[in-house]
């Protein structure tokens, strides 16, 4: 008698469960997925990036997640900096923990390693550090998208400066020195390039390339102080990049030979308050202070410094903009269905951080802006930032369309 | 323009002999390869990045913090010694290897959680803060101070392992455990002492080497193979041998960087694996410690 009642009862939960569950349906949470080197050569970049990536999700989810109904719920991996890894634990997030969407990537090699993989299972991925132009050039992949000035973009923006500095100052050669991988190749391959074309009379001395994670350049220095150029062109980035300041600040370098546009981001002008050479021209990819008069960036750097106690980075700014950039998308699409998405995001102009900007159909590549400027004191922040800044547009800084096509069709 | 390259080149292989050294020690003395020699380098510079933050008004807590770092790592390799590598010394050396490179992935989390994940930086006096030059040649003024403690160590090795009492039987102990045990020697004090020594030296190349640049995880992975380059090329164990096997490889760096830059890494493991076709057991080792 006991079972018979204690079976009935059951079978009435379990279906009034199921006949709940019909007339309510429970809104689908969104898998988002971030694979990040929270360790390794890029750690100083990707700490600010996983923290924006947290503060949007949770300004997102207080509103109900996507579409109001749909919760993110985070999954954060370490790709340590390496292809390999990346590649794993991004196939890690998509087949265990389902996710949707992977927001990354630091260090292009780990992009270009898993946008295929992206491809392959369907998944969006949002490139908002890694900055390789081969990410969305070549081997398009639908699914990929790129919120950060590409390297070809910044190395643009970075020679019409410096031609026109060589025009002023009658430079004939120069040197160039950058990190040996993805990004430092194909950034260095497009400065010179470029600086062929607007510059052709600039002689090219030599190149250096110091592998990915030297902590010590005084031999680069010294080898590069010896050959007296003009001016040296640097593609160098995160902990690297700090050593190779510091020890070329060190050794008088800056006094002696100019290095217009190397990538000086925020969290080296915060990191090196103290140290770095004021007067330097120096580029970057995302300065909160150039657009504080935008709401939405007033309202990020006010909630992020309220949270985290300090002033977001570059890679803060992008990677924030890669949340919104993806809610913008869904709610194009009127789902959180990958496909609809990422046919929405196709071409999509959307609201950032930046202004309004857009993705190209081509290469969805988003029209954001490089800076460049000469780093000084300033009384409004406790570090110093860029004075005189030039913003360059995105689409008077990317590589033309007919360009890409050409590249595409030699691919095998 | 060859002074200047021969002075850097001087630089980084007195880094590299800094941390090669007390791996060299280490093994000369205990037959220990201890592959968490790198990682407790890396510790010995987070270590300096504390001390150096709670004395920020200091004048010399820069150097006061390189001088604690390194003594507090020694207590940290004494307590190691003690508890863990005692334990392996007659155990085959892919075990020894397995338990070091245990402690490489422990402290690497123990770092994580006790400095985060962010990188270190530590801002030079102005004293080291800018160029010096020699002969005209320009030299980062710290890097004097890291060939000064370079040559320094290896004089005061040579000294305490050739003059002194205790020197003396560490190197009878390296011949011969068994007979310094019969003359009453306590060898396990002997091995925890030149394990701690060894450690010291470790955490004074990390803590050097905290203001070169920035301090951040991962860093230890990169020192660990040309630390174990210059101990293949000098001899395992062979202090001498070390010593010259990191000027070599600074050199060999410095100058290809000069003549063929693409090059300079892989030169370095190219004379590695000369040395090891031609002669296994480096350039000052003996065949007996291949």
């Amino acid at each position: 008698m006991k079972f018979k009642q204690i079976l009935v009862v059951g079978m009435l939960v379990v279906l009034s469960g199921w006949v709940g569950a019909d007339s309510c349906p429970a809104a689908e949470p969104y898998h988002l997925g971030v694979d990040l080197a929270v360790t390794g050569t890029g750690a100083l970049y990707c700490k600010d990036g996983v923290d924006a990536i947290r503060l949007a999700v949770d300004e997102i989810n207080k509103a109900g997640g996507f579409l109001g109904k749909h919760p993110i719920k985070l999954f954060v991996r370490d790709s340590h900096t390496k292809p390999d890894v990346a590649v794993r634990e991004a196939k890690d997030l998509i087949l265990r923990d389902k996710v949707r969407c992977i927001l990354g990537t630091y260090s292009s090699a780990c992009a270009v390693a898993i946008k295929p993989v992206c491809k392959e299972y369907k998944v969006l991925h949002i490139a908002a550090i890694s900055n390789s132009e081969n990410i969305t050039k070549t081997h398009f992949s639908p699914y990929t998208y790129q919120v950060v000035p590409n390297s070809y973009m910044q190395a643009k923006a970075v020679v019409l400066g410096v031609a026109e500095l060589a025009k002023k100052k009658g430079w004939k050669n120069y040197i160039t020195i950058a990190s040996d991988y993805e990004w430092g190749r194909s950034t260095q391959k497009n400065t010179v390039a470029l600086l062929r074309q607007l510059a052709p009379d600039l002689k090219l001395k030599k190149e250096f390339w110091p592998r990915l994670g030297e902590t010590q350049f005084t031999s680069y220095i010294t080898a590069i102080m010896a050959q007296k150029p003009d001016f040296v062109i640097g593609s160098i980035a995160s902990k690297d990049n700090v050593a190779w300041m510091k020890q070329a600040k060190a050794y008088g370098f800056f006094d002696k030979i100019p290095y217009p546009g190397s990538l000086i981001s925020v969290s080296e002008l915060i990191l090196q308050k103290k140290t770095l050479t004021r007067g330097l021209i120096g580029l970057c990819r995302a300065p909160f202070f150039a657009h504080m008069d935008i709401p939405m960036m007033a309202n990020f750097v006010k909630h992020f410094k309220s949270r985290y106690h300090r002033y977001p980075s570059d890679w803060a700014v992008m990677e924030y903009d890669a949340v919104y950039a993806l809610k913008q998308g869904i709610d194009k699409a009127g789902g959180i269905e990958t496909e609809k998405v990422k046919d929405a995001l196709k071409g999509a102009t959307i609201d950032t951080t930046r202004g309004r900007l857009f993705f190209r159909k081509i290469d969805n590549q988003l029209s954001c802006s490089s800076y460049i400027g000469v780093v000084a004191d300033d009384p409004r922040y406790p570090f110093p930032i860029y004075h005189d800044l030039v913003e360059v547009k995105g689409p008077d800084s990317w590589r033309p369309e007919a360009e890409i096509i050409a590249a595409r069709s030699n691919e095998k | 323009m060859i002074f200047a390259q021969f002075m850097s080149g001087l630089s980084r292989g007195m880094m590299l002999f800094l941390i090669a050294s007390g791996l060299s020690l280490i093994f000369g003395v205990m037959n220990i390869l201890n592959f968490a020699h790198a990682a407790l380098w890396l510790v010995g510079a987070y270590l300096c990045y504390t001390f150096w933050y709670l004395m920020p008004n200091a004048a010399l807590g820069l150097w006061l913090s390189i001088f604690l770092a390194a003594l507090s790592l020694a207590a940290v390799g004494w307590i190691i010694e003690a508890v863990l590598i005692r334990r392996v010394y007659d155990r085959e050396l892919s075990e020894q290897l397995l338990l070091t490179y245990a402690l490489v992935l422990i402290i690497d989390d123990l770092i994580k959680i006790v400095w985060g994940v962010e990188d270190k930086l530590i801002a030079r006096p102005p004293l080291v803060a800018g160029p010096v030059f020699i002969f005209g040649a320009p030299l980062d003024s710290y890097f004097i101070f890291v060939i000064c403690v370079g040559f320094g160590v290896a004089i005061g090795l040579w000294w305490f392992l050739k003059k002194t009492r205790y020197g003396h039987i560490v190197r009878a102990a390296v011949f011969s455990r068994e007979m310094v045990s019969a003359l009453g020697i306590p060898i396990p004090r002997i091995y925890t002492g030149v394990f701690a020594l060894g450690i010291f030296i470790a955490g004074l190349a990390g803590a050097i080497q905290a203001p070169v640049g920035s301090i951040t995880l991962g860093m230890d992975m990169a020192v660990i193979i040309q630390a174990f380059c210059v101990v293949v090329i000098g001899g395992f164990g062979s202090l001498l041998g070390t010593f010259v096997a990191s000027l070599v490889v600074g050199e060999v760096y410095a100058f290809s960087i000069l003549i063929w830059p693409e090059g300079a890494l892989a030169l370095i493991f190219i004379v590695t694996a000369l040395v090891l076709i031609v002669r296994p057991w480096g350039l000052f080792g003996t065949p007996a410690r291949t």
